[in-house]
């Protein structure tokens, strides 16, 4: 058989072959599009953290210890008090608390492509049940995180809630 | 159509988030199909499918807008399905990854013994060596040019020539037999 009607017949099977392609995958994928999608990214396959301060590389490199640190003391949630949550705090409070921003840092940080709103500079770290930040998770569900690292799923007349409760807090 | 995908590169990389469902809806069945014809069942070529854009996200930095999408993203999808047969080895069910031939017009004799002829080379084929099978599926199934499918399959275009070319002699030698 010639070589030439080898390809003749591989372009006929490439022509010739189907399968129905599952109609759901197309939407799946889509689902895990980031919220912010950037060229300029740094990832973890874990937690995919993406870090993109303005306000300079330390800052940036500050926040992305700090996010980690966070981030390895709510999977290890039996060691709420140890330092290492503890300086998690601290370096969150430090890079986020000298940043311009007062209201928070939203849309700055993204956790696995999700915009995340940190509350750190207004809440009271003592308060076990402060809202530190939220991200969302899918249509009307939000995952938070509080100051003592423990994490949350909620809707968002619960997130709401809380947010008024923090309010209230600050305001007495 | 290249202008289209060279635009949708450049909103890709500035981070245009509806580019990246025009992404999906241009290449998913295409990638789903290109790890099928790399052996994989049904239910992994979904999964790498996904891990497959899933990629795509994080290295958007790695697609320049000279660059061909399709390289690119036919790039990771090798990536992935090289390095999943690495860890899996031959572990698919083999009856589960046959496309099926779609039959056209009436059952002639000519039109059977075609059918027949694209049987046996689906086979062949699928007997292959991964690197050769890749080349074949790349160029001719999945229509990439030579200049795009080497690049997908990260490798230089005279490499690439000489592969497909002995591919060919391959699936020669076996369609005679």
């Amino acid at each position: 058989m010639q070589q030439e009607k080898i390809e003749k017949l591989l372009n006929d099977l490439s022509n010739r072959t189907e399968e129905p392609v599952n109609q759901n995958l197309a939407y799946q994928i889509k689902q895990h599009i980031p919220d912010a999608l950037s060229a300029h990214r740094s990832g973890l396959r874990t937690f995919r953290i993406i870090i993109d301060l303005r306000v300079g590389k330390l800052v940036t490199a500050a926040a992305i210890i700090a996010t980690l640190i966070l981030c390895t003391a709510i999977l290890n949630r039996s060691d709420t008090s140890s330092s290492l949550l503890e300086d998690g705090k601290f370096l969150l409070n430090y890079v986020f608390g000298t940043s311009k921003t007062s209201a928070g840092l939203n849309g700055d940080i993204s956790i696995d492509g999700k915009q995340v709103v940190y509350y750190g500079d207004n809440i009271d770290w003592k308060d076990p049940n402060a809202l530190l930040m939220h991200w969302k998770v899918s249509d009307g569900q939000y995952r938070v995180m509080f100051s003592n690292s423990r994490s949350e799923l909620v809707t968002a007349d619960e997130l709401i809630k809380l947010q008024a409760g923090m309010l209230q807090k600050k305001g007495k | 159509m290249e202008k289209e995908r060279d635009s949708l590169a450049a909103r890709l990389v500035s981070g245009e988030h509806s580019a990246a469902n025009e992404l999906v809806d241009a290449y998913y069945r295409q990638i789903y199909l290109f790890m099928r014809r790399m052996g994989h069942n049904r239910q992994t070529s979904e999964d790498l499918t996904q891990d497959c854009f899933l990629r795509a996200w994080n290295h958007i930095d790695q697609l320049k807008n000279t660059r061909a999408l399709s390289s690119w993203i036919y790039s990771i999808a090798a990536n992935i399905s090289r390095s999943y047969w690495r860890r899996h080895k031959r572990e698919e069910n083999i009856d589960d990854f046959k496309l099926v031939l779609a039959v056209a017009g009436t059952n002639g004799i000519q039109q059977a013994q075609e059918l027949e002829q694209l049987k046996r080379l689906m086979t062949s084929v699928e007997m292959l060596p991964l690197k050769f099978r890749e080349t074949v599926v790349l160029h001719y199934m999945q229509k990439l040019s030579i200049a795009d499918a080497s690049e997908a399959a990260g490798i230089r275009e005279g490499t690439f020539k000489s592969r497909l070319n002995k591919a060919l002699r391959m699936l020669k030698k076996q369609m005679a037999l």
